[in-house]
C-alpha cells in the first residue's frame, strides 16, 4: 500500500512540475511566436480584433521592405504608410559597434583578469568590486554621459586644442562606452576560466625561459581558448541588444538596430508593427543561435569554469 | 660546475617565517634529498633556488654567481613538479619542445633533441599524445624528458613521484638514481617520505620549523641522528623513545646509566659523562630491542605483526607508550606472552629531554 501510495504521489509531483515548466515555457515562447508570426503578417492584420493567432494572409512583404536597397518601388509601396526603412545601414553599424567594441573589451578583460587572478591586483575583495558597477542603472548614467559627449568634451577641447572634438553620435563614443560597460563582466568571466589554469604550469613555462608574454600566448590563452569564446560571444549579445544609451547617445549618423527598431512609426498608422517584428526577428535570430551554441559554457563561466587537465 | 651555495637564507610569508636561515653548500653531481614534514621548509628552499620565489635576506650561489636576481630561466635549472606540470593543450612532443622553442632553436634541432630525450625516457611512442592520454608513469618520464631536454646542470625536482602508485614510486626511485648516474647533474630532490630520501640520496637535508636539523649520509643520518626529531623521523617503525633521567650506574664505578620508573639501562662506556644529571630521553630502534619469553618478565606482548622477513612484536612494560622490537619470523611469541626485554647499549642514543639534542 504505502510503495503504491508513495508512486502516486511521485507521479503526481512529476505531472504538476511538467505541468508549471510547460506554463511558464509558454510564458516565455508566445511573446517570440507572436513576434514572428506578425512579421508574416499584412498591414491589416497586425492589430486586427479578435487577433489572428497565425497569418491569416502569410507575406514577406514586411522583410522585403525593411531589406529593400532603395527608396521603395511601386511593387513594395503600401501607399502614405510606406517609407524606406531599409536595416542595412543599422544592421552594418551595429555589427562594427558590436564586433570592435566586444573585441577591445576582451583583450583589455582578459589582461585586466589575469592581473587580478596571478598578482591580486587591487586586493582580495576587487574581483567582487568589480561587479558592482552593473548595479548602476544605465539610464544614470545615460544623461551625464551625453552632457560630456555633446557639451563638456568639444567645448574643453576647443579651448585646450582649438579643435571641437564630438563624441556624440559617433561609432567611437558609442563603443567606448559599450567597452567600458561589459568590460566588468569579460573581466568576471575570464576571472572564473584564469584561475582554474594552475600556475604550476606558468613556473614550468618560466623555468624553460619563457617570458611572461610568451607564457600567457603559448600555455593560458589557448588554455581558456573556451573561455575566450563564450566571454566574447556573450558580451556581443549584450552589446547587440543594448537599447537605451544608443538611444541617447546617438541620432541621426549612427544608428544600432534596436533604436531604428523604436523608430518605426507613421502618422497615419502608427507603429509599423509589421516591419518592427521583422527587424526583432533578424535582431533575435543571432542572439538565439550564439545562447544555444554557448549555453553549456555560459553555465560554466558563471560557476567558475572547470578545465580538464 | 654546479655547485649550489646557499648563505643565511630566510623567507616570510606575511608574519610565517617558512625558511628560517639556512646554509647549505650543495656538491657538484651530488643527489642531495631535502625531507621533512609538511610545513618544515623544503619546497619552498627548492623554490628560491629555482627563482620561483624570492627570498626575504641571504644569498643563493650556483657555480660561482649570485643568482637572486635572475629569472627563473636565466639559472641553468631543470624542474619537475609535484603536479607534473604538463601542457595539457600540447602534444608529448611539444610539451617536450617547449624550452627549446623559447630559446628559438632550429626546427632540426628540436626534432633531434626531443627524439632523443624521448628514447632516453623510453616514451619515443607517446610523442603524438596529449598527457591526458599518458599513464601515471609515462606522464611522469614526459616531465623527466622535458628537463632532460634543455639540458641543466641542475634537476630540482619537487616531490615528483606523489602522484604515483606505490609500486611505480618504486620502480621510478630505482630509475631516477640510474638517471643520476647516467647525467652525473647535481639533482636537488624534496620529499616528505624518509624511505625515498633513504634510497636514493647521496646526502640527506633533514628539515623541520624552516630549520636544518641534520645534513649527513642516509646511514650516517640513520645510525646518529643529531636530533631527536631526526630520530623519529628516520626509520620505520618509528624509534621507541622512554623518558627519563642518566645517573651514575647503580654499581658503582664511572659508567653511566639511564633510568626510568621501569627502566634501568647500563650506557655503553663512550657516553660523555657531561650527560649525567639531566632528564633524558632515550631513543632505541626496534632492532636493537631484545625480547625473549620469561614468565618473570616486566613486559606483556600486545600484538605481533609478521613482515615476512622479521616480525615487529609490540609490548606493554608499564611505561607511558609500548614498546616495538624487531624478532625472527619464527620467534613463538604471540600476544599475551609475558617477555623480559633489554636494549643494546651500544645503539641506545640519548637526547636532550628539552632541546632534543644528541647528548652522546
Amino acid at each position: 500500500m504505502a510503495a503504491r501510495g508513495s508512486r502516486l504521489r511521485r507521479y503526481r509531483r512529476a505531472w504538476v512540475r511538467h505541468a508549471i515548466l510547460l506554463a511558464w515555457t509558454f510564458f516565455i515562447v508566445f511573446p517570440l511566436y507572436w513576434m514572428l508570426s506578425t512579421s508574416f503578417k499584412d498591414s491589416g492584420e497586425w492589430v486586427s480584433w479578435p487577433p489572428h493567432w497565425y497569418p491569416h494572409d502569410f507575406t514577406i512583404h514586411n522583410y522585403r521592405q525593411i531589406f529593400s536597397f532603395s527608396v521603395l518601388g511601386e511593387e513594395l509601396a503600401r501607399g502614405a504608410t510606406d517609407q524606406a526603412f531599409t536595416i542595412w545601414k543599422a544592421l552594418g553599424d551595429s555589427l562594427l559597434i558590436c564586433a570592435v567594441a566586444s573585441f577591445i573589451a576582451l583583450v583589455l578583460g582578459v589582461f585586466l583578469a589575469y592581473a587580478i587572478s596571478r598578482f591580486a591586483v587591487g586586493g582580495s575583495k576587487f574581483r567582487h568590486i568589480i561587479l558592482t558597477i552593473r548595479m548602476v542603472p544605465p539610464i544614470v548614467i545615460a544623461i551625464p554621459i551625453l552632457m560630456y559627449y555633446a557639451i563638456m568634451i568639444p567645448f574643453t577641447t576647443e579651448v585646450l586644442f582649438g579643435a571641437r572634438i564630438i563624441l556624440f553620435d559617433t561609432y567611437f563614443g558609442l563603443g567606448a562606452l559599450y567597452v567600458a560597460t561589459t568590460l566588468p563582466f569579460v573581466i568576471w568571466m575570464m576571472l572564473s576560466f584564469i584561475d582554474e589554469v594552475p600556475y604550476t604550469l606558468e613556473h614550468a613555462a618560466r623555468m624553460m625561459g619563457a617570458g611572461r608574454m610568451y607564457t600567457l600566448r603559448r600555455v593560458v590563452l589557448p588554455l581558456v581558448a573556451s573561455g575566450l569564446v563564450v566571454t566574447y560571444l556573450f558580451v556581443f549579445i549584450l552589446n547587440w541588444s543594448e537599447f537605451l544609451l544608443a538611444l541617447t547617445l546617438t541620432h541621426p549618423e549612427v544608428t544600432t538596430l534596436p533604436v531604428l527598431l523604436n523608430k518605426f512609426q507613421s502618422a497615419s498608422e502608427g507603429r509599423l508593427y509589421g516591419p518592427q517584428a521583422a527587424i526583432g526577428t533578424v535582431i533575435t535570430i543571432p542572439v538565439v543561435v550564439l545562447g544555444v551554441l554557448i549555453q553549456k559554457h555560459l553555465i560554466k563561466g558563471f560557476s567558475f569554469g572547470m578545465i580538464r587537465k | 660546475m654546479a655547485e649550489i651555495v646557499l648563505r643565511d637564507l630566510v623567507k616570510h610569508f606575511g608574519s610565517v617565517v617558512a625558511v628560517a636561515g639556512v646554509n647549505l653548500r650543495i656538491e657538484d653531481g651530488e643527489f642531495l634529498i631535502m625531507v621533512g614534514p609538511s610545513g618544515c621548509g623544503k619546497t619552498t628552499t627548492l623554490n628560491m633556488i629555482s627563482g620561483l620565489e624570492t627570498p626575504t635576506s641571504g644569498e643563493i650561489v650556483i657555480g660561482d654567481e649570485v643568482v637572486n636576481e635572475l629569472e627563473p630561466g636565466e639559472r641553468g635549472l631543470g624542474m619537475v613538479f609535484q603536479d607534473l606540470a604538463l601542457f595539457p593543450h600540447m602534444t608529448v612532443f611539444e610539451n617536450i619542445a617547449f624550452g627549446l622553442r623559447v630559446k628559438k632553436t632550429d626546427a632540426a634541432e628540436v626534432e633531434r633533441r626531443v627524439r632523443a630525450a624521448a628514447e632516453a625516457m623510453f616514451i619515443g611512442a607517446l610523442l603524438d599524445k596529449r598527457p591526458s592520454e599518458c599513464s601515471g608513469g609515462e606522464a611522469q618520464r614526459v616531465a623527466l624528458a622535458r628537463t632532460i631536454v634543455n639540458d641543466p646542470s641542475v634537476f630540482l625536482m619537487d616531490e615528483p613521484l606523489s602522484s604515483l602508485d606505490a609500486k611505480l614510486r618504486l620502480d621510478m626511485r630505482t630509475e631516477l638514481k640510474h638517471l643520476h648516474h647516467r647525467l652525473r647533474a647535481t639533482f636537488v630532490y624534496v620529499t616528505h617520505d624518509q624511505a625515498e630520501a633513504m634510497t636514493m640520496a647521496d646526502r640527506i637535508v633533514v628539515m623541520q620549523g624552516g630549520r636544518i636539523e641534520q645534513v649527513g649520509a642516509p646511514l650516517g643520518i640513520y645510525r646518529r641522528p643529531a636530533t631527536r626529531f631526526v630520530a623519529g623521523f628516520f626509520g620505520i617503525p618509528t624509534m621507541n623513545f622512554l623518558e627519563g633521567e642518566v645517573v651514575a650506574a647503580a654499581g658503582g664505578g664511572d659508567g653511566l646509566e639511564f633510568r626510568s620508573a621501569r627502566v634501568a639501562q647500563p650506557l655503553a662506556a663512550s657516553t660523555p659523562s657531561e650527560a649525567a644529571g639531566g632528564t633524558a630521553t632515550l631513543g632505541v630502534r626496534a632492532e636493537h630491542v631484545r625480547v625473549s619469553p620469561s614468565d618473570d618478565g616486566a613486559g606483556r606482548v600486545t600484538l605481533t605483526e609478521p613482515l615476512g622477513d622479521e616480525t615487529l612484536v609490540f609490548f606493554e612494560f608499564g611505561g607511558a607508550a609500548p614498546l616495538v622490537a624487531k624478532v625472527d619470523p619464527d620467534s613463538p611469541l604471540a600476544p599475551g606472552d609475558p617477555v623480559a626485554f633489554d636494549f643494546d647499549r651500544d645503539w641506545c642514543h640519548l637526547f636532550d629531554a628539552g632541546s632534543g639534542a644528541r647528548l652522546n
